[in-house]
């Protein structure tokens, strides 16, 4: 496979083609942070937590790091201010749904970037899921069995990941979607407190 | 039936019954059934349940009631998986609504997992997992009807029914939908029953307008 | 019978021509617009008329697509003496047969009253709405029958095909279209002979070619009007482009919403099967090209093309990360070219007329004509096309005849959700791709809603939103979490409830939802909110702090008093 030569950070780095600029990070040392990503995953770049800007023909860009693939001669910065503020503004922002009551890397990545997560809490109050939809336990669910118990209905703000009672049967308590869970949720799609809403239930909820 | 494992090429002549994911003996890699092979194991297996559950012998079985319904509909588009969306707007046209059953068969049969067909039905507009009126009424919201007054329109319709937007009479007449842009901004407010479409409405008009489907 | 060549199409265009030629034919627009104000029952009653006067030799009906005044429909023109008539009943009928057909004679009241001078205009082309417009795509609407194909051949469709096949080169076609400047319609403005181009070079087999007319927009109904009443059009653009890239499979996508499209789409590719335009061999050249028409099922995001492609696969329409092109990797991971419907149905005037003729309209960046809807609170509604760099300005106060109701002009709305609001001070700016993106942010031109005095703008804005948090597809943090908080805090300024901050708020979800949404529905999102508050932010002050709306929309703000003292009136 063909090597490319690209600047992360003002460090030169070698990586093969087809890698993204997330993986050439990693490979050099360089840390992105992420909240959507696992390496044994496809990824799904719904967080955007791991923007970085690249400088590509003299223009200025900011892309996820998880998604774009390395290119000869490509310049990309991971921290800046403006990436930094963009980073804690989405931190804010996926908090007003999760709540303040987060734990895990999710938590981590709070005090790292200062957010403020009652920022826009306090301004539009809502029940708190503890769910940044961020997808992992559904795709980790459908890898390891492919008719999956857990899935994502509906669409914009009402969408949400709910327990299919039919494939109940197949949940077998592994507890993956607990531990890939970036925000914590201590609950696993069995209980004891069952965290996903029964899809009849949901429904029924739904305008 | 012969698989090659992708992860390191080796090849085996694999005995079970799996139509999805069959495990390489050497580097435990997930391998996916081909597609042709996966349907005929599929339809073996459709068949056999259906059979021991009528408990008849070696004979072709039609399928009776919702899975009748749903393979008729599945065998007009070939059991092709990409077609999912033109099957289930095709189902809820004849049929009115999807209920539960509907989608697990349309799982099962066309051989997707039940959270994508979930998935599918819940995120279009189009689909309605509840039943549905027998007249349904649209209210067009886009900009240029919500700017000529198709708000009191909508308030009309809804003491005129008694009912919110999105739900239907106890009678099961009629469902009302506020939709949103149905593409006729030239003559706001409209108002659509059925395929039926009526522009410039006046609140005057809608009791006699709505009579007409009683 | 299947065309094999050049000369079978022109032998067969002569046939066409040559019979009914004597004939006053009465064309009347049954889109649905016009469906939906009666016009059904219009043609039953010229068909019932045209009977009983026993003229089935000297006149007839023509079913035809959009004509242009939506608001004034239903409307009819009557051939050869292009005669129009407005706001027509079916109790009109019987008169315009015994007085005009029969016999010559205008009906005074059906005709077009200008409003400045109160003159009545008979012919189309005077009529200030249709003067200073330039109908490229449009004149051949009421010449057609959109179920007919013989009426598409015989204004000279699908000879621009023929041109393609036997007379040019895939290269020289890509050539052709690069040289014209054409760019995308559908709101990238992106170069279509340089898309063409990358899926021509990409590798992969099969490659698609697809049509967009998932129209979401609300107040756009410019590809709903173009494909149902002249689907032929875009169905030979569409084998023209996909002879060029190389692709075999054609898809068009429609809105489920347009039923009508829908149906006159597939019967157009059946047709067009019959005749031998697609197919196995088409014209006899040796190509073998399929179209297929799929129906969407509901979603605004549909119009993103990564969401479209995503739809046609039979999963839900979430948009992707677009940094490998689709013309490189699209549908099923092959080369895919998508272009708007409009952009399809300029390729054979382009092939025909040459790309020095489309050069010659337009301005320097953005060359042709460009279709699109005025709608709202203007005199003229309906389906509008004029050359690039026409200015707002003249499109509202030539064509559109003016603000209804002498009232004045607020604000224009333009390019739909992800657009933006041009003031008054802004009418001289020209329709043209880079300067609507200067001036509102985003070059989807589709449609433009006029506004007046009475409609209030945060009000309006917290409408836009509310329809974006609804349709978007909710994947990423940013649109739809952004979404959500914006749209609330609207709802609270408009019910008085506004706080000291937000416009601050908003305007640091709207930086982050500009930067790092993944697809441009999110980014633009926030096109509505940053031009109100930049042009109209005193009535944003007024809601905040004075709880106050002057345009007495927002209900929870108005209030009533009630005079002790009673007052003498006249």
């Amino acid at each position: 496979m063909k090597t490319v030569n690209l600047k992360i950070d003002d460090k030169e780095v070698k990586a093969e083609e087809g890698t993204t600029i997330l993986e050439a990070a990693k490979q050099a040392g360089i840390d992105i942070p992420t909240l959507c990503y696992h390496e044994g995953l496809d990824t799904y770049g719904v967080c955007r937590i791991c923007n970085v800007e690249i400088e590509r023909r003299g223009r200025y860009q900011m892309v996820a790091a998880c998604c774009y693939p390395v290119e000869e001669g490509l310049k990309t910065r991971t921290r800046s201010p403006k990436i930094d503020k963009i980073r804690k503004t989405i931190i804010e922002l996926a908090a007003v749904m999760a709540g303040e009551d987060v734990a895990s890397r999710m938590r981590v990545l709070a005090s790292e970037y200062d957010a403020d997560l009652s920022r826009f809490r306090s301004r539009v109050p809502l029940e708190s899921t503890k769910c940044i939809l961020c997808g992992l336990c559904v795709r980790r669910c459908i890898e390891a069995n492919w008719d999956s118990a857990i899935g994502f209905v509906g669409r914009g703000i009402y969408r949400r990941i709910v327990l299919l009672p039919e494939k109940a049967g197949i949940c077998s308590t592994c507890n993956y979607c607990r531990d890939i869970c970036p925000t914590g949720r201590t609950c696993s799609a069995f209980g004891p407190d069952p965290p996903f809403t029964k899809i009849d239930d949901a429904l029924a909820g739904r305008k | 039936m012969l698989l090659i494992c992708q992860h390191c090429d080796y090849k085996w002549d694999y005995q079970g019954e799996t139509e999805h994911y069959a495990t390489c003996p050497r580097c435990r890699y997930k391998v996916k059934v081909p597609e042709d092979k996966a349907h005929a194991l599929r339809q073996k297996r459709l068949n056999l349940e259906l059979r021991s559950k009528l408990s008849l012998k070696e004979q072709p079985v039609k399928l009776l009631g919702i899975a009748g319904i749903v393979n008729n509909v599945i065998e007009g588009y070939k059991y092709d998986k990409s077609m999912l969306i033109q099957i289930l707007l095709e189902l809820q046209k004849s049929f009115g609504w999807l209920p539960m059953e509907m989608l697990l068969e349309v799982s099962k049969q066309l051989g997707i997992p039940l959270s994508q067909v979930y998935q599918v039905a819940t995120f279009y507009k189009a689909f309605s997992l509840a039943p549905r009126g027998r007249h349904l009424i649209r209210v067009c919201m886009g900009t240029s009807c919500n700017v000529r007054g198709a708000p009191i329109i909508l308030d009309r319709v809804k003491s005129l029914l008694g009912i919110e937007s999105g739900e239907t009479t106890p009678d099961l007449k009629f469902t009302l939908d506020a939709v949103k842009c149905m593409g006729c901004s030239a003559l706001g407010p409209l108002l659509v029953i059925d395929q039926d479409y009526y522009g410039s409405v006046e609140p005057e008009d809608l009791e006699e307008i709505v009579s007409k489907y009683k | 019978m299947k065309v094999r060549s050049l000369e079978d199409l022109e032998k067969l265009r002569g046939e066409l021509l040559a019979g009914g030629r004597h004939k006053q034919v009465m064309a009347v627009c049954v889109g649905t617009g016009c469906v939906a104000l009666g016009s059904q029952k219009v043609v039953e009653a010229i068909k019932d008329e045209i009977k009983k006067h026993e003229l089935e030799g000297e006149a007839e009906v023509r079913e035809t697509g959009c004509l242009g005044i939506c608001e004034l429909g239903p409307m009819l023109i009557i051939y050869p003496d292009e005669i129009s008539y407005f706001n027509v009943k079916p109790e009109d009928v019987s008169e315009i047969i015994s007085k005009t057909i029969m016999r010559g004679e205008l009906i005074e009241r059906l005709l077009y009253r200008d409003l400045i001078t109160g003159e009545t205009v008979s012919k189309v082309e005077e009529i200030p709405f249709y003067k200073y417009q330039s109908r490229i795509l449009l004149e051949n609407n009421a010449k057609i029958d959109p179920r007919k194909i013989e009426d598409y051949i015989a204004v000279g469709g699908y000879s621009a095909l023929a041109k393609v096949l036997f007379q040019m080169t895939p290269e020289q076609v890509l050539e052709e279209v690069k040289k014209s400047n054409l760019r995308g319609r559908g709101g990238g403005g992106f170069p279509t002979g340089r898309k063409w181009e990358t899926c021509r070079n990409a590798l992969g087999k099969p490659k698609y070619a697809l049509v967009n007319c998932s129209e979401g927009d609300p107040a756009a109904f410019k590809d709903r009007a173009l494909m149902e009443s002249n689907p032929h059009a875009i169905l030979e653009g569409l084998i023209i482009g996909m002879y060029a890239i190389g692709a075999e499979e054609g898809i068009v996508y429609v809105r489920n919403e347009y039923p009508l499209a829908v149906e006159h789409m597939e019967l157009a590719v059946e047709q067009a099967e019959k005749m031998g335009f697609l197919g196995e061999d088409v014209m006899g050249s040796g190509l073998s090209l399929r179209v297929e028409v799929h129906r969407g099922a509901g979603m605004f995001v549909s119009g993103e093309s990564t969401a479209l492609m995503s739809a046609i696969e039979g999963k839900i329409g979430e948009p992707r990360s677009k940094y490998i092109h689709t013309a490189e990797r699209g549908l099923y991971d092959k080369p895919t070219n998508l272009n708007n419907v409009e952009t399809w149905m300029n390729i054979p005037l382009i092939i025909s007329k040459g790309a020095e003729w489309f050069k010659s309209i337009g301005t320097e960046s953005s060359k042709g004509t460009k279709v699109f809807c005025l709608v709202g609170k203007v005199n003229n509604v309906g389906l509008v096309e004029v050359p690039m760099g026409t200015t707002l300005g003249d499109v509202i106060y030539k064509i559109g005849g003016g603000v209804k109701g002498g009232k004045r002009l607020k604000a224009v709305q333009v390019g739909g959700l992800g657009g933006g609001f041009a003031p008054e001070g802004m009418l001289g700016a020209p329709l043209d791709f880079d300067e609507m993106f200067k001036a509102c942010g985003s070059m989807v031109l589709g449609s433009m809603v006029v506004l007046d005095d009475d409609t209030c703008m945060v009000d309006l804005t917290r409408y836009f939103e509310e329809f974006l948090s609804e349709e978007s597809c909710g994947k990423c943090i940013p649109c739809r979490e952004g979404l959500r908080v914006i749209h609330m805090i609207l709802t609270d300024i408009c019910n008085g409830n506004g706080r000291e901050g937000d416009t601050e708020m908003i305007r640091d979800i709207t930086e982050t939802m500009g930067e790092a949404s993944l697809c441009a529905l999110g980014k633009n999102a926030t096109n509505p909110v940053l031009t109100s508050l930049q042009y109209f932010g005193n009535e944003w002050e007024q809601h905040i702090r004075e709880k106050c709306c002057s345009a007495k929309v927002c209900k929870s703000l108005l209030n009533y008093e009630i005079s002790s003292k009673t007052e003498k009136r006249d």
